[in-house]
């Protein structure tokens, strides 16, 4: 007890002595906003829940994620209510499972959930998640979440109009590319000579091609390669829903709702992958997160598109941290640079909500917490965390001033995350997109296998309209139409 | 001709040799990886040999609790082990002296082994739910042991058969009752037996992955599970995962090496008579 | 024979002594069962509780399900190729290893160990293996070939076949040579030497004296390994997870995905009650065939 009142002395010290800086904008720190903030708010309505010591459990990703709950806010949140957290680690791959299986057998063993957005219809259709908007008008935290960058607020958070989670992880894909050979000038020099216009990042695709190829033909017997690209099925899923778009592709005819993914677009994204692998290195087919990374942080390629991670570990930024040992040393420390990728239109791939599952028993004490994690205040300081992949997704978290001090170039990178969560594409989302997407991860192995293009993507329409069949072609109608009319869905 | 015998037994240790690097090197290659840094995993070429030991990847698995897995590992293989070698023996018993059942509880039993683990591990979670048995040691436990059952009294029922009937005779005319003479002359009499046995049945369960994963949330999280945690999203912790595979790995290398001699009989459902 | 016989145990006694194990084996053995029946006449599907008796409509899709039956073609075609070569691999290092060395038992020792790691890390392992740049196996071969290699063992479909059968031939064909070691050791020496005497050559005498002594042990060796391959599915889902496409998809991963990514619940009943009668069918056929019981 006298340990909570003492923090709340100093809170009340350090409160005064940066008034000056409060008053000009944001500030961090527990003891750092108004009196009325939502995560104060949240802090004082858990106390007397929390008496007598409970736990709260929460679902979140095993890994690196993990650490964020379990080193930083779960035992800040302890300290400060009282609630003990109790963090369930499950692999990204067995989240939507665990859950639901949860839920089915009503066990009510889970408080609060970690969700991917794009699940959230199906939870919800299933009865598994909690509709907070009583919640959030009893807690006030409507203010708040209106500063949740408009993309994230207005396309990951609702389900037919009520509100079931907080998007908390601002993912984008973002391209990163090398500056020191981009600004070469012999590299300038002979670029333009050949190709007529300026070496830079690509806008579109046909330049990333003829820029790939160009750099790996330079610079490939130094080690390095033009650009290494996620190819492995379960990210290439991603990348594909994102450039078909930019593409001006449709996945589906608003009207009849027949799958359009085999149309030419399709075909063209396909090809053009298959084509742009000439230049990256041998077996970027199979590339994933970790072996693309160690691609890039090694030096070993010019140009990539992926999370904001890719960032801040290429940056070396507490490069000391122990957990984050498991990535290669970066070698490109100052030499990267951020942009949009071509087209425009980033994928806002995955991401996770807060959310409280329906089942919990406690779901005040659940929601107070994530209400507090995801509050301006604390959510500042989780999303700079070095060692968490929680990416900003407040406009609070894109002018930190903490955040653009972490290294020379953060402000860029911050600016460039912003911009991309602006024009970002949201991942299909519908009842059952784990099929759709199934269909199109085999599709992208089938495309590495060396099948036919046209061929593949006619086999995924097919079992896409199967699926439509199957979930029933009205209900899924009017679920596409709806996610297709949100901002995020297709280019503008 | 002693020339040729001895270019015979080069050629055979020839030959033992390759397959000796063949079925080890997998392992060494599992065991190697955990001692190097993250340069050295994501090196091209690949390091065969990293240039430090540094134990750094298991340092940081026992400092943040993850170690504890293979205790939790230990627990319900070996709570399991034992509930079912005693369980198992007894109805083994029952079998081979009283035909208790015939030959359809036999097979019955012996078909209860058979079941694909996926196909009915749903079920067995709700189960578990009704009886708030959910990640909980004696949640596993119980279903080791009855995984292991079958198995168990497969095996004893021949053993047991082996043992002659006059010496069981003589404890009973000796005064013994009943259950004296399971404890005092079968359960020694098929010593070699019970740890041939125990072996697998420990093997199994300590190895096992989908109904730890289902059935397990965080308190007894096993350590196989605890493996596949570090396959993620957006990070692979190739050091974790072959530092972890090396803690659950090594224990069974140490006891199939114990127990070398009774290995054969256990392996092959009591076939061969080792 | 006066006073208590063995074999005259009471019926409280013999009964006492098998109700614990048949009260767990009900338990976890029977409800998995008797549940599959009821859903799997019902209609639940991740988003949908319906609870309404639908007849066979479950089993009447089973039979249009070409995933389902390609996975279990897939299933067949591991089976046949690994286990044949786990057999004769197997029978070869037992034959190596049958005559007295130095260092006999070190080696076998040795030999054994890939059979108790777990299924889960040795597919990691692997997968590690069949890394095409961060993995020994395509340096070796650069090796040999003398130039780089980049083969994509988990990606390219004429690769991915033997990649997984590799992990698993790697893994199982131990257990087999301990088993026909043990068996050979068996082999009456004398008929041996007699065959011998008379001058039959080495396949005659391997196929009159020596196969039938050891047949015992090799049916049992092949029917548990084959029951194992039924059901295989940890290495399957480390190196591909059933791809390319549904290129690799076994039986198990089948129903995991269906049971557990999609949660079509009654379905899965269903591909899980049919899995269940097939190993019932064939269970009972083998080993009408081969005679397990002594």
């Amino acid at each position: 007890m006298s340990d909570v009142s003492s923090l709340r002395r100093m809170a009340a010290a350090v409160r005064f002595a940066l008034l000056p800086i409060a008053a000009t904008g944001m500030l961090l720190g527990s003891g750092g906003a108004s009196a009325a903030s939502a995560a104060q708010t949240a802090v004082d309505a858990a106390k007397p829940l929390c008496a007598g010591g409970k736990t709260i459990t929460i679902v979140w990703e095993a890994g690196l994620q993990s650490l964020d709950p379990q080193n930083f806010s779960g035992p800040m949140w302890e300290k400060l209510t009282g609630c003990k957290v109790k963090v369930v680690e499950v692999p990204a791959s067995e989240m939507f499972t665990k859950i639901m299986q949860e839920y089915r057998a009503g066990t009510g063993a889970y408080d609060a959930l970690n969700v991917v957005p794009a699940w959230m219809p199906d939870l919800v259709q299933a009865g598994a998640l909690e509709p907070l908007d009583a919640l959030v008008d009893k807690y006030k935290y409507r203010a708040e979440l209106k500063n949740i960058a408009p993309t994230y607020r207005d396309n990951q958070m609702t389900v037919n109009g009520k509100i079931y989670g907080f998007p908390d992880d601002g993912d984008v894909f973002v391209m990163y590319y090398r500056k020191d050979i981009f600004a070469d000038a012999a590299l300038k020099k002979a670029f333009k000579a050949q190709f007529k216009y300026d070496l830079a990042p690509p806008k579109t695709w046909k330049q990333f091609d003829e820029i790939g190829a160009f750099l790996t033909e330079k610079l490939k017997a130094k080690g390095t390669y033009g650009a290494s690209m996620f190819r492995e099925a379960g990210y290439g899923n991603f990348l594909f829903q994102e450039r078909f778009r930019n593409e001006g592709g449709r996945f589906f005819d608003g009207n009849t709702m027949k799958a359009t993914i085999n149309s030419p677009v399709g075909v063209k994204v396909f090809e053009g992958w298959r084509a742009e692998n000439r230049f990256m290195p041998p077996g970027v087919e199979k590339f994933g997160f970790v072996e693309n990374l160690a691609t890039f942080v090694k030096g070993e390629s010019a140009m990539t598109i992926s999370w904001p991670p890719y960032g801040r570990f290429a940056a070396g930024y507490l490069a000391n941290e122990k957990a984050l040992d498991w990535v290669p040393k970066t070698t490109i420390a100052g030499k990267v640079g951020y942009a949009l990728p071509p087209g425009g239109h980033p994928q806002l791939a995955m991401g996770f909500a807060l959310s409280v599952a329906s089942t919990s028993k406690q779901k005040e004490a659940a929601y107070l917490f994530i209400q507090w994690l995801n509050s301006e205040e604390i959510s500042n300081q989780r999303v700079k965390l070095p060692y968490a992949l929680r990416d900003p997704f407040r406009n609070s978290h894109f002018t930190n001033p903490e955040y653009l001090k972490l290294w020379p170039d953060a402000k860029n990178y911050l600016a460039t995350l912003q911009a991309g969560s602006k024009t970002g594409l949201l991942d299909l989302s519908l009842i059952q997109t784990d099929k759709y997407e199934e269909a199109l991860r085999q599709g992208i192995s089938r495309l590495w296998a060396g099948e036919d293009a046209k061929k593949i993507l006619d086999d995924i329409a097919k079992e896409w309209d199967t699926v439509t069949q199957k979930v029933g072609v009205d209900k899924q109608k009017a679920v596409y139409n709806a996610w297709a009319a949100k901002g995020g869905a297709y280019p503008k | 001709m002693k020339r040729s015998a001895n270019l015979r037994l080069a050629l055979r240790y020839l030959g033992a040799l390759v397959l000796t690097v063949f079925f080890l090197f997998p392992i060494y290659w599992l065991f190697m990886i955990s001692f190097k840094t993250a340069d050295e995993i994501y090196a091209f070429p690949p390091v065969w040999w990293p240039e430090t030991m540094q134990w750094d990847n298991y340092i940081v698995l026992f400092r943040d609790g993850d170690a504890t897995t293979v205790l939790n590992s230990f627990i319900v293989a070996g709570a399991s082990t034992v509930l079912a070698m005693f369980l198992g023996t007894i109805c083994a018993y029952s079998i081979a002296r009283f035909r208790t059942g015939g030959d359809n509880l036999a097979n019955w039993i012996l078909s209860q082994r058979m079941v694909p683990p996926v196909a009915v591990v749903f079920p067995i979670f709700l189960l578990y739910v009704w009886f708030g048995i959910v990640d909980t040691y004696l949640g596993l436990i119980l279903l080791y042991t009855a995984f292991n059952l079958p198995y168990v009294i497969w095996m004893m029922r021949g053993y047991i058969l082996d043992i002659p009937l006059a010496l069981e005779e003589s404890a009973l005319v000796d005064g013994c009752s009943r259950w004296q003479v399971i404890w005092k002359v079968v359960f020694p009499m098929c010593r070699a037996g019970l740890f041939a046995t125990a072996i697998f049945t420990f093997v199994f369960a300590w190895n096992d992955f989908i109904f730890a994963l289902v059935l397990t949330r965080t308190e007894i999280t096993t350590y196989t599970v605890q493996v596949t945690h570090y396959f993620g999203g957006q990070s692979n912790f190739w050091s974790k995962i072959s530092a972890m595979s090396v803690l659950g790995t090594v224990p069974v290398f140490i006891v199939v090496g114990f127990m070398q001699r009774y290995l054969v009989r256990g392996i092959s459902l009591g076939a061969v008579k080792g | 024979m006066s006073g208590p016989t063995v074999r005259s145990g009471d019926r409280g006694f013999r009964y006492t002594l098998v109700a614990p194990s048949i009260f767990v084996l009900l338990l976890i053995g029977v409800f998995p069962i008797v549940y599959l029946l009821m859903v799997s006449f019902q209609g639940l599907t991740m988003t949908d509780n319906d609870t309404s008796f639908q007849g066979l409509l479950n089993f009447r899709a089973l039979l249009d399900d070409t995933r389902l039956w390609q996975s279990l073609m897939h299933t067949v075609f591991f089976t046949a190729i690994a286990l044949p070569a786990e057999l004769l691999l197997g029978l070869a290092m037992a034959q190596l290893f049958i005559d007295r060395m130095p260092g006999r038992q070190v080696f076998i020792a040795l030999l054994v160990l890939p059979v108790v790691v777990a299924p889960i890390v040795s597919g990691a392992t692997w997968s590690l293996m069949f890394d095409n740049r961060f993995g020994p196996i395509n340096q070796i071969l650069g090796w040999i070939t003398g130039e780089e290699m980049a083969v994509l063992w988990t990606v390219k479909p004429h690769l991915v076949y033997p990649a997984i059968l590799m992990a698993e031939i790697w893994q199982w064909t131990p257990f087999m040579f301990l088993l026909l070691l043990a068996a050979l050791s068996g082999v009456d020496k004398s008929q041996l030497e007699a065959a011998s005497i008379d001058g039959a050559g080495w396949w005659s005498t391997f196929f009159r004296i020596v196969l039938p002594a050891i047949w015992p042990v090799m049916a049992v060796a092949i029917l548990i390994r084959g029951l194992d391959l039924f059901r295989l599915f940890d290495v399957v889902w480390a190196l591909t997870k059933g791809g390319p496409g549904t290129m690799t998809e076994t039986i198990s991963i089948f129903t995991y995905v269906k049971g557990f990514q999609q949660f079509e619940t009654s379905y899965t009943g269903a591909v899980a009650l049919l899995i269940i009668v097939l190993l019932t069918v064939l269970l009972t056929v083998l080993l009408k065939r081969v005679s397990i019981a002594r």
